[in-house]
């Protein structure tokens, strides 16, 4: 009897604090989301109102009198083609480092590691100088190229652990039928690590999509991000809380759809594959 | 010569080390290495560089070699530095133990929660995790609004006055610390439960066997299998948030006064809203050695041991 009512507690106790615990994580994303639908004179009351008529004006307004789409388009653009740039480039240098145990090339891939952890703040100021240099600044080229600084290496570390799952074997016996390496590549290890190349893109394109601080100073007008652009919002006059928060809710829309898609990866992924 | 290929496979040599594809790795990484050096290798030392020097890019005149001056200044004569620094090291004593801490009774939590709704739970602990910074920010702005935030709401509730809790100063820091606990939380019970979903049942089944009390099979058994995965966790953690920005920057830019300037926001003002890049150089190669300790330390446990858990 004694041992069921702990065995009660205990569970009671489970539930509390995990419940407690949800409600703390989700709360705050919940009061962005309900702020997004209120009316402005909904939005600044106090206290705040919980019963209200939802309206999707703000969302109206922020696509059709802002830039708003143009930033996302920015975005998507900067992200993509990164991403792009990423995954071809980091995959084959993974092969190689996965593959070609040369000498040094456990080096590599932990260079590239370290490159992966530098701050951004410390290449901010030489990347900033040569891109004002070769006339780059405030296009969505130098964010691309920036964004390689840390995504590339992050490609290849994660890549490099996908290509070590799979077995040799079926790309030795493709030499044997005189396959080209390249094509061992492409045609046969490349597949086999399809799914784990598709979270590593997923994952890139996140990071891309998330970035704040090089898209500050990299752009100004032309190129702005999405990140950048809902910042605009907050003004010295005051901040357009409709705005802003249903600003915040679109960017984040793609980021919580993908991210449903790489679960299995993103422990691994967050952890630079020290964790599975 | 097909014959002669398989009859060196069967000895057990690869065809990945054979004469013929032994230069091949080289043609698949250059790619990379040469990006990564001409976009990450060659502007460090272009930085360092500009680190000796003093220059201003909106005044006239170019760079002027003053040796380790900046250094020196910022060591030993900048006032605001060493505020800066006393920022930082607050910002992180408070921030990531706590996060550790509430990381790891969490994951202790959910491994002990068995059916579908454990999907559930960690999808929710991922989004903090995952979502755009800025928009993490602007999430705790509007719950610290001094007027209509859902903080002062609270505390109107339970007969207190309002706080205005990212405009004062002794208040700015601790709002800021509360937001990157609130988003960096899960990420550490996301990591620790993986950690421990992927520990061997056998300990824990011989403890059971043994009679041992829960607290026995916590202290002698999952913390010691853990601390890899919490040593990670930490390092990890740690590493980052030297860099926090967004925060920051979104929440209360550094103010007020310089209550929530920590050493990287620091760096950002000297660099962009002053423009003296030199200094600012310096001052980006402090925590750029910062950063490389606590790093090296992680790549060597990774090094030394590979991965930690599989789940």
């Amino acid at each position: 009897m004694d041992r069921f009512l702990t065995e009660k507690v205990k569970k009671a106790f489970l539930v509390i604090a995990t419940v407690a615990l949800f409600v703390f994580i989700l709360f705050p994303p919940a009061v962005l989301f309900l702020t997004s639908i209120k009316t402005e004179l909904d939005a600044l009351s106090f206290p705040p109102k919980w019963f209200f008529q939802p309206t999707l004006k703000n969302y109206a307004a922020i696509l059709k009198t802002s830039p708003l789409i143009g930033y996302a388009v920015n975005s998507l653009i900067v992200a993509s083609l990164n991403t792009i740039a990423c995954v071809v480039i980091g995959s084959m240098a993974a092969y190689s480092l996965a593959r070609y145990k040369f000498k040094g090339s456990e080096n590599i891939a932990f260079w590239m590691l370290s490159i992966r952890m530098m701050p951004p703040v410390a290449a901010i100021i030489p990347i900033y100088i040569l891109m004002k240099n070769v006339g780059l600044l405030d296009t969505p080229w130098c964010l691309v190229i920036t964004y390689l600084t840390f995504n590339l290496p992050f490609v290849v570390w994660m890549m490099k652990g996908f290509f070590e799952e799979i077995p040799r074997e079926l790309e030795e016996s493709a030499f044997i039928d005189g396959c080209s390496p390249l094509n061992a590549f492409i045609r046969i290890a490349l597949p086999l690590v399809a799914p784990g190349l598709a979270a590593t893109a997923i994952l890139v394109f996140i990071f891309s999509w998330n970035e704040f601080l090089f898209a500050l100073i990299l752009t100004g007008t032309k190129a702005v991000t999405l990140p950048v652009g809902i910042i605009g919002f907050m003004k010295e006059t005051g901040i357009n809380w409709g705005y802003m928060t249903a600003g915040g809710i679109l960017a984040l829309v793609p980021v919580i759809l993908f991210t449903m898609l790489v679960q299995k990866h993103l422990v691994k992924g967050l952890t630079l594959g020290a964790l599975k | 010569m097909k014959d002669k290929k398989i009859k060196n496979y069967h000895q057990g040599e690869s065809f990945f080390y054979s004469f013929k594809y032994k230069y091949t790795w080289f043609f698949f990484l250059a790619p990379a290495v040469i990006i990564l050096l001409s976009i990450v290798i060659f502007p460090m030392i272009f930085s360092l560089s500009l680190s000796f020097h003093d220059w201003n890019i909106i005044r006239a005149g170019g760079w002027k070699w003053i040796g380790i001056d900046n250094y020196r200044t910022f060591l030993f004569e900048d006032p605001y530095f060493l505020t800066a620094f006393k920022v930082t090291l607050i910002y992180l004593v408070g921030t990531v133990p706590l996060q550790f801490a509430l990381g790891l009774i969490t994951a202790l939590i959910l491994n002990q929660i068995v059916g579908k709704v454990i999907g559930f739970l960690r999808t929710t602990l991922i989004i903090p995790t995952i979502m755009t910074p800025v928009v993490v920010g602007i999430i705790w702005r509007l719950m610290y609004n001094p007027d209509v935030g859902m903080l002062n709401y609270f505390l109107s509730i339970f007969g207190f006055s309002p706080v205005n809790w990212t405009g004062m100063p002794i208040t700015a820091l601790p709002s800021v610390m509360i937001a990157d606990i609130w988003e960096w939380t899960p990420f550490m019970a996301l990591v620790m439960l993986a950690g421990l979903q992927a520990l061997p049942q056998e300990p824990y089944e011989a403890a059971l066997v043994d009679g041992a009390s829960s607290w026995q099979i916590f202290r002698h058994i999952t913390l010691p299998l853990l601390a890899p995965t919490m040593l990670v966790a930490l390092l990890i953690r740690l590493m980052d948030a030297f860099k926090t920005f967004d925060l920051v920057f979104v929440l209360t830019q550094g103010g007020p006064g310089m209550s929530t300037e920590i050493l990287n926001y620091y760096t950002y003002r000297y660099g962009f809203k002053f423009f003296h890049l030199g200094y600012a150089s310096a001052l980006s190669w402090f925590l750029v050695v910062i950063v490389t300790i606590v790093s090296l330390i992680l790549i060597k446990m990774i090094r030394s041991r590979g991965t930690y858990a599989e789940g």
